[in-house]
């Protein structure tokens, strides 16, 4: 299926029948396999596996190193998550329906860089349900050395929300949201049967801030994995990728404006500047007052008297010579003293 | 932009006015205000452009249809997830500070209080957690022998350790090197009196040896004393000779040709050579005894005082 390259939005039915007569086969030749050997393990699930709840993880172009690698993180921490190719940003949006369907997938998380700066995150219940853009900030992936924890690949994670979540609407809408997309199917066959991570979202300061922790103790001693990132909650939307609006975040300033902002206060700043410097070059060059003359004030000045002019004729006296001053010596100063 | 007036206005006139002003960017014209108050729209007294606040969606009740309609409702052990505020933080308290957990959130300026908050936020969780999951059978720790595949590979971690390590040494090498430094001004001021109190024995020492000389006191006190502590180390009555091994000429010879070995470096002011004072002769230095003292030498060179006087004679 994924060797030809295919077109997106086509062969959609087709494929998606073909795979669950797959699967079942599959299902019913291992088990009949449990039954005559013993080497085969029958699959974990056996039936279990009711939630069947997939992710799709993919990207847009122009992404750079540290979105790639936080889709990487995303995927290895979601072992219910599939990957696809990067789309061309020449498509729709609503072409990302299309793709998930063909990959047999309910939930969606769609990177979107722009500018190769700006990181959007989609997640989305892909047929009909509901979708959230959020801009992503402060990434930090699962390789940064100070993210020292460890799990078990595929292992399920406990979540964890703020009290916060309960109070908005729109906060419990994407309360259900992540559980669905974040939590791990119980008896999915990729997943580990114990829970030894925990992911946390928290609301503060307008955002949601993502964290994941291993659990080392039962006494809930805890130590970060990592990856970590913050969501800035941009619109939802009632259906997938478009449909009405149902919520705006009265507090998201897109970063191009932010980015705008400071450029503007900078601008403002040097222009400050320049016109305090035309101010004082006017200033100095200004035509100055000439004040005007105060006849009155010439009352009360009185000439000096007049002195008479010293005319030397003749030179003055020659002064006593300073240089071969004759100076006596210690011992006949001491001598002289004596006298 | 809409022009806004000092009196009231009803909803409707602002949209107009709203539609109005969007046709255009600039200001409105004359004739389009002539026009507004024919209409009556604009009122006297001062009228004020002002910025048309955005209306944002919020559509509370489609958010709740949409939740409804989305929602599954899943046993909590499909789910796993837990809403609960953060656990207590007893250094907090402890320490008296104020938190500000109570604005709905933690602020997200100060990091380190921020990063607490998540941590404890997490905690609370496990720890409500942990019952839970007992009930329901689902271990969080794994058996030891359970090997599988982990989200970080082994060499990951082993680079993780040694930066950890790395630093470790760091710390403790800064920590060293400081206490070093503390140490050292320390024995700085300890050698500096050590110098001192030395300097002071010479100086005694000389001055006694001086004294004895010119004759000014008989006593042989500061020889005793150097003796006395000599006896003591030594225990027991020994000859001179032998006390002082080789002779200062022989050693000096020794030291000078003998041995082999590196012979620069060799003058230092160490502590021994500075308290050495066997180089001091006085005999020499004060050109005393001269008939024992160099029997073959008869003439004798004057000083130089006395062969001034005898230039200034002659």
């Amino acid at each position: 299926m994924a060797a030809f390259k295919r077109k997106r939005g086509a062969h959609a039915t087709a494929e998606k029948t073909a795979k669950k007569v797959k699967f079942v086969v599959d299902d019913g030749n291992t088990e009949q396999d449990a039954v005559h050997e013993i080497v085969v393990p029958a699959p974990v699930s056996m039936g279990k596996w009711t939630n069947k709840e997939r992710v799709l993880i993919f990207s847009s172009r122009g992404i750079n190193f540290r979105t790639r690698h936080l889709m990487q993180d995303l995927r290895t921490m979601m072992p219910h998550s599939k990957a696809d190719t990067k789309m061309d940003r020449k498509d729709k949006l609503f072409v990302v329906n299309e793709v998930c369907e063909i990959k047999n997938c309910n939930k969606c998380i769609f990177f979107e860089a722009k500018k190769k700066q700006d990181l959007y995150m989609w997640i989305s219940n892909c047929p009909h349900g509901p979708s959230a853009k959020f801009l992503v900030q402060n990434i930090h992936t699962l390789a940064e050395l100070k993210m020292t924890g460890n799990c078990l690949k595929g292992s399920r994670p406990l979540l964890s929300f703020d009290p916060t979540f309960d109070k908005e609407p729109h906060y419990a809408l994407l309360k259900e949201l992540f559980i669905q997309t974040f939590s791990t199917p119980r008896y999915h066959p990729k997943s580990q049967p114990f829970v030894d991570h925990v992911f946390t979202f928290t609301i503060a300061d307008n955002r949601i801030w993502f964290r994941n922790y291993q659990i080392i103790e039962e006494d809930a001693s805890l130590v970060e994995i990592g990856p970590r990132f913050v969501l800035n909650l941009i619109k939802i939307f009632q259906g997938s990728f478009g449909g009405p609006t149902l919520y705006e975040n009265p507090g998201f300033q897109s970063p191009n404006l932010h980015r705008r902002q400071l450029r503007l206060a900078a601008a403002a700043k040097v222009r400050e500047k320049q016109t305090l410097k035309e101010m004082q070059k006017e200033k100095r060059t200004a035509a100055k007052e000439d004040l005007e003359k105060d006849v009155t004030a010439d009352v009360f000045l009185t000439p000096a008297e007049e002195k008479p002019a010293l005319i030397q004729t003749e030179p003055p006296e020659p002064q006593a010579g300073k240089k071969h001053k004759f100076k006596p010596s210690k011992r006949q100063r001491q001598q002289m003293a004596r006298r | 932009m809409v022009i806004a007036l000092k009196t009231m206005e009803s909803a409707e006139e602002e949209s107009l006015l709203g539609l109005e002003s969007e046709e255009e960017d600039s200001e409105l014209s004359d004739g389009e205000l002539q026009e507004a108050f024919t209409k009556g729209l604009l009122k006297p007294g001062m009228n004020v452009l002002v910025e048309k606040t955005k209306k944002l969606v919020n559509n509370v009740e489609g958010l709740k249809q949409c939740l409804a309609d989305f929602r599954r409702d899943l046993s909590w052990v499909e789910r796993l997830d837990l809403t609960c505020l953060p656990a207590k933080d007893a250094l907090s308290q402890v320490e008296g500070k104020v938190p500000t957990e109570t604005n709905g959130g933690p602020d997200a300026e100060d990091d380190f209080q921020r990063e607490m908050f998540f941590y404890r936020q997490a905690q609370a969780t496990v720890l409500e957690a942990l019952p839970l999951m007992k009930m329901h059978d689902i271990n969080t720790r794994r058996p030891d022998d359970y090997f599988a595949e982990m989200a970080k590979s082994d060499q990951h971690m082993q680079k993780i350790r040694q930066k950890l390590t790395t630093k470790q040494m760091i710390l403790e090498k800064s920590e060293k090197a400081k206490k070093l430094r503390e140490q050292r001004k320390f024995g700085k001021k300890v050698q500096i009196e050590v110098i001192q109190k030395r300097q002071k024995e010479k100086k005694a020492m000389m001055t006694a040896v001086k004294k004895y000389q010119k004759g000014m006191s008989d006593k042989l006190d500061f020889l005793e004393g150097d003796q006395k502590k000599g006896k003591d180390s030594s225990g027991g009555p020994s000859k001179a000779l032998n006390k002082k091994g080789p002779s200062a000429k022989r050693k000096y010879k020794d030291q000078k040709f003998g041995f082999g070995g590196k012979k620069s470096g060799k003058k230092w002011n160490t502590k021994e050579s500075y308290n050495d004072v066997s180089g001091f002769k006085a005999r020499v230095a004060h050109a005393k005894g001269g008939k024992k003292g160099k029997k073959g030498k008869q003439n004798k060179r004057p000083g130089k005082s006395v062969r001034k006087k005898m230039k200034g004679r002659s």
